[in-house]
């Protein structure tokens, strides 16, 4: 996998602009992924993640070839989710408006897996339920969470990927896990 | 409810997997004699399973062509420098062929457009008529070696002993007039070009020859 992502990445840096999409393939669906879990709806989440490969693609003679690609790209992907959140306001109230309308994207995603609909609306609320615990975590526990939970990375990674030692990751996971534990505790 | 912050850390240190067997065994045995800390593992590990029940969830179908279609444009013009710079590194005698070709075509055709005038160049008594552009030998007259005629017409009445280039130039021949060498016309810039690479590289052949038979 690495050893193709290095071809990949000499390609790009050789001049060959399509080898890039190859990129984008391989990595679309974790970084779309994180970036869903970050912002909290897939509006964003597009955006977020675009401007992510986008980052990477122009800054991608920066990238140390020694070092794991995916790591690289994940820590441009919270960045960016981060300073999205940042520049706006939370308001959680309105973000769950938003997620309403994309009840077709958790839909059409479900419907590969046959399920009877009634469970699907179980399944569709449990995951809007999901979203919404994530939405309530501050943003430091929340990509500690996501990136450990939802990516299952090890700490080791998270720590490269958010710049920060191991010890302030796992003080941010335990806080976060925290978190969830007393809100859904009164549920 | 006392023991909840002191046992705090050890469980977060569990639910990592960074607990030694030791103080793995220490946790267990409080857990079974304090239902308020086992309840809070039980807690914390609904959360984790609460969150990791989170679906898969994969990019759009389009997403792929939309990042591409978005990639800054400066990146393409440096693709295209970068592939011209191999190509010229692939190609040396190609590039130094076209740098050759263009100096000599400005030098020569500098030299072409140089003079309107009629002007002749070589030895001998001759005639230079600037009105009528006429450049005579005149009759009796013998030119030993060559003539180069610009812009005008060269009318030769007396003898030429050697070669005739007309640039621009028109020949009139006396019918007394005699030639001993080649009379050779340039009327185009290309020709001119032309005629002097051919010189140029018999200079060259001349040179090594005569190198040769050194």
């Amino acid at each position: 996998m690495e050893a193709i992502v290095k071809r990949i990445i000499l390609e790009v840096k050789n001049g060959d602009e399509q080898a890039f999409a190859e990129l984008v393939e391989l990595y679309k669906d974790k970084v779309y992924q994180v970036a869903y879990r970050m912002v909290g709806n897939a509006h964003e989440a597009q955006d977020v993640a675009q401007e992510a490969f986008l980052r990477a693609y122009t800054n991608l003679d920066s990238f140390d070839r020694n070092r794991k690609f995916s790591t690289w790209l994940f820590r441009i992907a919270t960045n960016v989710a981060i300073d999205r959140l940042r520049k706006k306001k939370p308001d959680f109230h309105l973000q769950d408006q938003v997620k309403g309308s994309e009840n077709l994207t958790y839909e059409s995603q479900l419907a590969a897996d046959q399920a009877l609909p009634e469970e699907q609306i179980v399944t569709m609320e449990m995951q809007e339920w999901v979203q919404d615990e994530i939405n309530q975590l501050p943003v430091k526990y929340r990509t500690a969470i996501i990136l450990k939970y939802i990516e299952d990375l090890s700490l080791k990674e998270i720590s490269e990927i958010l710049d920060l030692p191991i010890s302030t990751v796992k003080t941010r996971i335990h806080r976060g896990r925290e978190a969830l534990r007393k809100r859904m505790r009164h549920l | 409810m006392k023991c909840e912050k002191s046992y705090e850390h050890l469980i977060h240190k569990y639910l990592d997997g960074d607990t030694s067997s030791e103080e793995r065994k220490r946790l267990e045995a409080h857990l079974n004699e304090c239902p308020h800390c086992l309840e809070h593992v039980r807690e914390l590990k609904k959360a984790i399973a609460f969150v990791q029940s989170a679906s898969h969830i994969e990019a759009p179908a389009n997403f792929t062509n939309q990042v591409m279609t978005n990639l800054p444009q400066k990146k393409n013009t440096s693709k295209t420098k970068s592939k011209w710079k191999r190509w010229m590194k692939k190609h040396p005698i190609l590039v130094a062929a076209a740098v050759f070709l263009l100096l000599m075509s400005t030098s020569v055709s500098t030299l072409w457009q140089n003079n309107e005038q009629v002007t002749f160049s070589g030895s001998g008594n001759v005639q230079i008529d600037q009105s009528s552009g006429r450049v005579v030998v005149p009759e009796g007259e013998v030119v030993e070696g060559d003539l180069v005629v610009r812009n005008g017409e060269l009318v030769v009445e007396g003898e030429v002993r050697g070669n005739i280039l007309l640039v621009n130039s028109e020949p009139y021949f006396a019918s007394a007039g005699h030639v001993s060498g080649e009379i050779e016309e340039v009327n185009q810039v290309l020709d001119w070009i032309w005629y002097h690479t051919k010189n140029f590289f018999s200079e060259v052949i001349t040179v090594l020859d005569s190198d040769d038979n050194k």
